[in-house]
């Protein structure tokens, strides 16, 4: 399942970020370039502090770009379009006081959709995320799984063409993890919606992408593309991936050890 | 708790409370104690019949002073919390102004005010409402420097705006604390109204305790304490069920 | 740098304000600065009210007494609650019940009973400085977590030290908090107390001032009165750091 249309979606070019809290400035980003093309699941994987969630928050309006630019279909980001792209934190940000219905509803809400429309859509949501009978629950009464569900459901509760997650999976235990990717993918495959994803684990990488970027320790760089044209659900014991594993991790592994020496 | 532990929780609250009624009417009786100082307990029971009645209503205008210092020490304290609380260079710059007065007792400008508004009415009101609103801002401030920053983070990506952010993330996040300031503002103005009608009222429960304590009337006095009290605690587990309520999602 | 600019143009600004608003609109009752400053003088060159410092001296005692009442009987009470289930259980709620009524009713009967004296102005302080400390200590043991004691006794410890080496250290902040919350209050009770009915003490003489309509002088005992004030805080801090770096 290849990118079918030759107009990107996402431009990326020549970005860089400072951050200057404290007494010496620390660059984030540099100079980073890509595109992601429509319907892609692109992953963005590197170590800790490589600025990829920084590049994620770019994407989505969030974070403020010091040079380059971003692109998103056509027009410069300058702050959150919540028209075209949603996103997904990995601290599900579910509004304590509302119950799961109304935390789906919040776009919309925010949208100034009405009642009914809202109501609908929230509740047609709810059963491919699984939480029916869950619709009066607050989030305290959920699990972790549950909570990133809803958080998952509020993004494609206002039906964006791109979807932003920064480490969705990252609070939950491995097996969870595992069974929230399949369901991910189905939600994906679904909604061909274009995906940006970003990641620690190999697995997910492998398992989910149809494009893996890796980035270098910090100051972040691009540092290999590796394109996965490979079928769904992926088989990962077959020796294709299995050497995809072995080249993922060496390419990573240099920038996570770079990372640990220089923090 | 079980029901066995309950049952036995309330049977020691019970017990301790009327082997210290029967000690108290013992020692009245035998004149342990001086009982003009402490009245036996059935000298204030009987007492509550003679005042019953001017007592309830001076307790009524005690409330009614209350009422109105505390409906301003709310809406002050509460919007002067949000707003305070949420501009940060306006936070930064106030906070130690606030947490003073917050600290420094009130009762030092008490004179003043009696001195510029006169006896009655007027200082009641204007040093509960004071008296109040303090707690209120200050816990209300707090809570909105506390509002997790993911949720704003989160509905800022969802593309609301400031207007948004307040009516659907904000205000509902320090609910639960607004609603404690409120209890705590509630029992700090009665407070303060109590203090004006001691130092410089005519009318109310503060007056009349004040004027019996004068008169030695120690039986009378117990049973105006002990009116005032159970209505200030009535008052409190009445917010506390409310409070209670609104907070179902914590 | 800025934010300490902005302070000191609010202060600047406030005191200028005052003056103004003051001499145009009845000086002797909105006192401006510019009197409040010779009415100091006056009163801390003990011109004004020459036994002043006999009264500051009883407000201190009195404070001291109140406050130490309340620390030793707070902290008793408060642990024989929080460390016997069955006490906790049937007298914590009379006690919140209790710190639900506005203190100053029981004011007027401890002044039946005490008279004028200082013995009331203590009684009030020590009531009022009694309730932080004692619900302190109280929510200070329940938020120790039960994992450490059991760890500890894991390790072998007796009760004792249990006590010593986890349960102080765990609630120790919180308990500090109640302590000083209870200075705050105990300070306040016995100002309150002073003022609404005393014969000395610092609170006698604002009462004083405040009846024959000095209102100079009437601003700057409060002025020391809040000196004062500020002072038993900045040492209850002083206290703390001191206790805490004894205690790591």
């Amino acid at each position: 399942m290849t990118a079918a249309a030759s107009e990107p979606l996402i431009v990326i070019e020549g970005v860089t970020k400072r951050y200057t809290t404290g007494a010496t400035p620390v660059v984030a980003l540099r100079d980073v370039s890509l595109t992601v093309a429509p319907g892609e699941f692109c992953t963005i994987i590197g170590p800790s502090g490589c600025g990829k969630s920084t590049l994620l928050g770019m994407v989505g309006g969030l974070v403020a770009v010091d040079a380059g630019r971003v692109i998103v279909e056509g027009a410069p980001v300058t702050r959150p379009d919540p028209r075209r792209v949603a996103t997904v934190f990995q601290d599900p940000g579910l509004f304590p006081w509302r119950t799961t219905l109304e935390n789906v509803e919040f776009g919309l809400e925010v949208r100034g959709a009405s009642r009914d429309v809202r109501r609908r859509t929230a509740l047609e949501l709810l059963g491919p995320l699984g939480l029916r009978g869950f619709e009066d629950r607050y989030p305290r009464e959920l699990s972790g799984g549950m909570r990133q569900r809803v958080a998952i459901g509020r993004a494609l509760a206002i039906d964006t063409k791109i979807l932003l997650m920064d480490e969705p999976f990252g609070a939950l235990d491995e097996q969870t993890r595992m069974l929230m990717g399949e369901w991910l993918l189905e939600i994906w495959r679904r909604t061909k919606k274009t995906v940006i994803f970003v990641t620690h684990s190999l697995h997910e990488a492998l398992a989910l992408s149809s494009r893996v970027v890796v980035m270098t320790a910090r100051p972040g760089r691009i540092k290999t593309v590796l394109d996965l044209p490979l079928p769904y659900p992926r088989a990962m014991e077959s020796p294709e991936l299995v050497d995809l594993r072995a080249k993922l991790w060496s390419e990573i592994r240099e920038e996570s050890l770079r990372a640990m020496q220089g923090l | 708790m079980s029901e066995a532990s309950r049952a036995r929780i309330w049977l020691i609250q019970a017990l301790s409370v009327a082997v210290i009624l029967c000690v108290w009417e013992l020692a009245a009786r035998r004149h342990w104690v001086d009982p003009l100082f402490v009245p036996a307990p059935s000298a204030v029971a009987r007492a509550f019949g003679s005042i019953g009645g001017s007592a309830v209503r001076a307790l009524g205008d005690t409330l009614v002073k209350t009422a109105i210092a505390y409906g301003l020490a709310v809406v002050l304290g509460v919007t002067g919390g949000v707003v305070i609380g949420s501009v940060k260079p306006l936070r930064d710059v106030l906070n130690p102004f606030i947490i003073a007065v917050y600290g420094m007792p009130k009762i030092l400008v008490l004179p003043w005010i009696v001195l510029v508004l006169g006896f009655g009415t007027a200082p009641a009101v204007v040093y509960g409402a004071i008296h109040g609103l303090f707690p209120i801002l200050v816990l209300v401030m707090g809570a909105v420097r506390d509002v997790d920053r993911t949720l704003v983070t989160v509905a800022r990506s969802y593309g609301a705006r400031p207007w948004q952010l307040y009516a659907k993330v904000i205000l509902p996040a320090v609910v639960p604390t607004v609603v404690a300031s409120m209890r705590l503002g509630l029992v700090f103005c009665l407070l303060g109204v109590l203090i004006v009608e001691m130092f410089a009222g005519v009318r109310g429960m503060g007056f009349v305790m004040g004027a019996l304590a004068n008169g030695f009337q120690a039986p009378e006095l117990f049973a105006a304490t002990a009116l005032v009290s159970a209505a200030s605690i009535a008052i409190v587990l009445a917010l506390d069920s409310l409070s209670e309520k609104l907070s179902r999602w914590r | 740098m800025k934010v300490a600019l902005a302070r000191l143009a609010i202060v600047a600004a406030l005191l200028a304000a005052w003056e103004v608003v003051a001499r145009a609109a009845n000086p002797w009752l909105y006192v401006p600065p510019s009197k409040v400053v010779p009415a100091l003088r006056e009163l801390l060159m003990l011109g004004s009210y020459p036994d002043l410092p006999s009264h500051v001296w009883l407000t201190i005692r009195e404070i001291a007494l109140a406050y130490g009442l309340a620390v030793s009987a707070g902290l008793a009470v408060g642990f024989a609650l929080g460390l016997h289930r069955t006490l906790g259980r049937a007298y914590g709620p009379i006690l919140a019940a209790l710190y639900a009524v506005p203190a100053v009713v029981w004011y007027p009967s401890l002044m039946l009973f005490f008279g004028l004296d200082a013995a009331s102005k203590i009684a009030f302080g020590f009531l009022l400085g009694f309730f932080p400390i004692t619900l302190a200590v109280l929510a200070g043991i329940r938020q120790v977590s039960p994992h450490l004691v059991t760890v500890a006794r894991a390790f072998g410890a007796r009760p004792l030290r249990v006590f010593r080496s986890v349960m102080v250290p765990a609630m120790l902040f919180t308990l500090v908090g109640g302590l000083r919350t209870g200075l705050a209050l105990s300070v306040i009770g016995v100002i309150v107390g002073e003022v609404l009915g005393s014969k000395a003490g610092m609170g006698s003489l604002i009462n004083h001032a405040y009846g024959l309509s000095r209102t100079p002088d009437y601003v700057a005992l409060v002025l020391v009165t809040l000196a004062l004030i500020v002072g038993s805080d900045v040492g209850a801090s002083l206290l703390e750091r001191r206790a805490r770096r004894w205690t790591e």
